[in-house]
């Protein structure tokens, strides 16, 4: 039987702690609690945590030079978990690495589905060759998107946009992060573009477009690709 | 009391010019000295003493008459050069002319006298009333006096000043002074003994007379604005003091209310700010407690009777809606803060307001499941910039509010255009609507319909107006004709230009 996941949770409020602490446990997983950032780069360190929890407030070191601190060597998933919700904040967390965001209060279920997705998608290794999602489903190989198996016709540009989130499922990307990687460095402010092809998209690929199942947008932030 | 000053100089010439016409009239009369026509002379004196009585004071014209008469007398009366008159009928004749020119001086004088005064009393109603026009015309303690210091110039004397009081009782030491005019320590000490003894004092007054200026009190009903200090050569002749104390009370007057409507002003907002935190206080921990209560009792009973399964899950519905209800408080409460402070940043981007409303409507989803929610965005809508979150918020907190109010399975409506440059939103519901008298009111912090069962902060349509401000927008709201609310919101943006690119690749 495979081991527990070890999730390490740094945040410095003891209710917070507690509340994740029982909700994890009982959802599977293992905790460890760091209360300041210095504790909690040396339990990144020695504990091999598959998942870290991290809050932005901390005491002693400001959350995002935290999290750049544990980019540097740790490459599994963080989600950070801030009572910060301004929109600067989660770009700049997402830029710095970490994997998803949310904001306190947060719901319960929202944070295990978020884990579940990062940490699968940290496991996944080997190069996505078929990605399939509800009704339909995307072979990177022959780039053909199929959706109730009839094969949709999709541009270049809407076919790099989906593979991108789709190799992405479940995480946020930020605007600028999905510009960057479909159109290049120099589009990075060319919101517009994005708009324009999401729309487009979302026309070909949801059921209802106007309730996107699949493209969902993260106010402010950019895009997550749904399960 | 009143010491009447007069320039010595001034009234010697009233009397000698008197005396010089009379000769100058007997000797332009002199050929007729020595003819039968003598009586001729008497009514050319005659006529020129009435012509002296309109133009010097009783005075001059008592004594013109009675050397006209004795120079009728010496010079024309036969016999010449004495005071002797020989025939009965011209000692009767002296007599009568005697009598005439004094009555006739006299009472052209009069006469001219009570003309002068009818004349001065309508130049001083004039004067009052200017002022009183002025004044009334004018706004604050500054306007006031400027109009007040150009009045005392043009009628009274040009060398004055005005010491207020500072609004709290005490003279003000600076006060309005004119040009170039400096407060010795006296007139100080003299301005405050005036506005500390309610009396005038100074020059011309039995106080403290060591000065040039004569200080009066500017003297109010309910406070005293100040002191002015007026400097005179003479002293007011009679009836002028009296309307200088009423050119001064209406002076009084206009200050007073200025002072008045600054204490009022102030006590208001004072008032004013006082009632915004009880509010604020009131209905932060009314609003604050429902919840909290909801929750501690809810878990308290699911700690206390683990075996009532049957309501557990009703409980914990309970507990969760109250802590969303919670969190909501909180994020207006932040947002009305952010506003407050001004430092709410913008962030413009090229949206696609499909995806903004689908968002605020899946946000919204449990609310809206009880209504007919119906909504029309133009077909070819263009990108607009905005600021998504913030957009995000406005439409959430209109639509949240028509789900509050309106009743169960009413239609809410929102319509989205974009006519020349402009983006338009329309939220409306079949909700109450707003009472007519509070339509001006509705987006004022902490506004609540009164005896509304809804609960609330009331900041929910502030924060709407000032998220579409920083927009540069504009939000009203109406009444509908059918019943409910009707909100416009108008965001200026410009056409996206890529409209015209090509996204075929």
């Amino acid at each position: 039987m495979k081991d527990l996941d070890t999730i390490l949770i740094i945040d410095d409020e003891l209710q917070i702690r507690r509340l994740l602490q029982i909700t994890l446990t009982a959802n599977g997983y293992n905790t460890i609690h760091s209360v300041n950032g210095k504790d909690g780069l040396i339990d990144a360190a020695t504990q091999h945590p598959s998942l870290i929890i991290l809050d932005l407030g901390l005491p002693d070191i400001d959350g995002h030079e935290l999290l750049k601190k544990l980019r540097e060597w740790y490459f599994k998933p963080i989600i950070v978990l801030s009572v910060r919700n301004l929109e600067e904040d989660i770009i700049t967390a997402l830029d710095n690495g970490a994997n998803d965001y949310l904001t306190k209060p947060f719901r319960s279920g929202e944070l295990l589905a978020r884990i579940r997705v990062a940490i699968r998608s940290s496991e996944k290794n080997e190069e996505v060759t078929l990605v399939k999602a509800g009704s339909f489903s995307i072979d990177f190989a022959d780039h053909i998107v199929r959706k109730n198996e009839e094969i949709l016709k999709l541009t270049s540009t809407e076919f790099s946009l989906l593979s991108l989130f789709a190799r992405n499922q479940g995480r946020v990307l930020t605007h600028q992060y999905i510009l960057k990687e479909i159109w290049g460095y120099g589009y990075i402010e060319q919101t517009q573009y994005l708009r324009v092809f999401v729309a487009q998209l979302r026309k070909k690929i949801e059921d209802n477009p106007s309730k996107p199942v699949f493209i969902i947008t993260e106010s402010g932030i950019g895009y997550r690709f749904g399960e | 009391m009143k010491k009447v000053y007069k320039n010595s100089a001034v009234r010697l010439k009233n009397y000698i010019l008197p005396i010089i016409v009379i000769f100058i009239t007997a000797l332009f009369c002199s050929p007729l000295a020595n003819t039968q026509n003598y009586h001729i002379v008497s009514y050319i004196l005659l006529f020129v003493v009435s012509i002296l009585a309109t133009v010097f004071g009783t005075g001059p014209v008592l004594l013109a008459a009675s050397l006209s008469a004795l120079v009728w007398n010496y010079f024309f009366i036969p016999p010449h050069y004495t005071f002797h008159i020989d025939k009965t009928e011209d000692i009767l004749m002296f007599g009568m002319f005697f009598l005439i020119a004094l009555v006739n001086g006299v009472l052209t004088t009069r006469v001219r006298r009570q003309e002068k005064l009818a004349r001065e009393r309508e130049e001083r109603t004039n004067i009052l009333f200017q002022l009183t026009k002025e004044l009334s015309r004018s706004n604050g303690i500054d306007q006031v006096l400027a109009v007040t210091l150009q009045n005392i110039s043009n009628h009274f004397a040009t060398d004055y000043f005005i010491i207020l009081q500072d609004g709290q009782g005490s003279l003000n030491k600076y006060g309005s002074l004119p040009d170039k005019k400096t407060l010795t320590g006296d007139e100080y000490n003299i301005a405050r003994w005036v506005f500390k003894n309610l009396k005038k004092a100074g020059k011309f007054s039995d106080s403290l007379p060591q000065t040039d200026y004569t200080f009066y009190l500017l003297k109010g009903t309910r406070l005293n604005p100040g002191v002015i200090a007026i400097k005179q050569e003479e002293f007011f002749v009679e009836g002028e003091e009296l309307f200088w104390d009423t050119y001064t009370a209406q002076i009084s007057n206009a200050l007073e209310r200025e002072f008045l409507g600054v204490l009022a002003q102030k006590a208001s907002f004072l008032d004013e700010s006082d009632r915004f935190y009880k509010t604020l206080f009131n209905s932060i921990s009314h609003e604050f407690r429902i919840p909290v209560a909801t929750i501690m009792g809810a878990s308290d009973t699911l700690l206390s009777s683990p075996n009532a399964v049957n309501i557990r899950e009703a409980l914990y519905d309970e507990i969760f809606k109250a802590s969303l209800r919670l969190n909501r408080l909180i994020e207006n409460l932040l947002n009305m803060s952010r506003l407050e402070s001004g430092h709410i940043s913008v962030r413009l981007d090229w949206c696609d307001i499909n995806d903004l409303v689908n968002k605020v409507i899946s946000d919204l989803k449990n609310e809206l499941a009880s209504f007919n929610l119906k909504v029309n965005i133009q077909e070819d809508m263009p990108l607009i910039k905005i600021d998504f979150g913030l957009m995000e918020q406005v439409l959430y907190n209109l639509l949240f509010n028509s789900c509050e109010y309106a009743p169960d399975f009413s239609e809410i409506r929102m319509d989205v255009l974009y006519v020349s440059g402009e983006m338009l939103i329309y939220v409306s519901d079949n909700g109450p609507g707003f009472p007519e008298h509070t339509l001006q009111d509705v987006f004022k912090k902490f506004f609540r319909v009164e005896r509304s069962k809804v609960g609330g902060l009331g900041l929910g349509l502030s924060i709407v107006k000032g998220f579409v401000e920083a927009h540069k927008g504009s939000v009203m709201v109406e009444n509908r004709n059918s019943g409910g609310a009707r909100f416009t919101i108008r965001i200026p943006s410009a056409d996206p230009e890529f409209k015209k690119l090509q996204f075929e690749d």
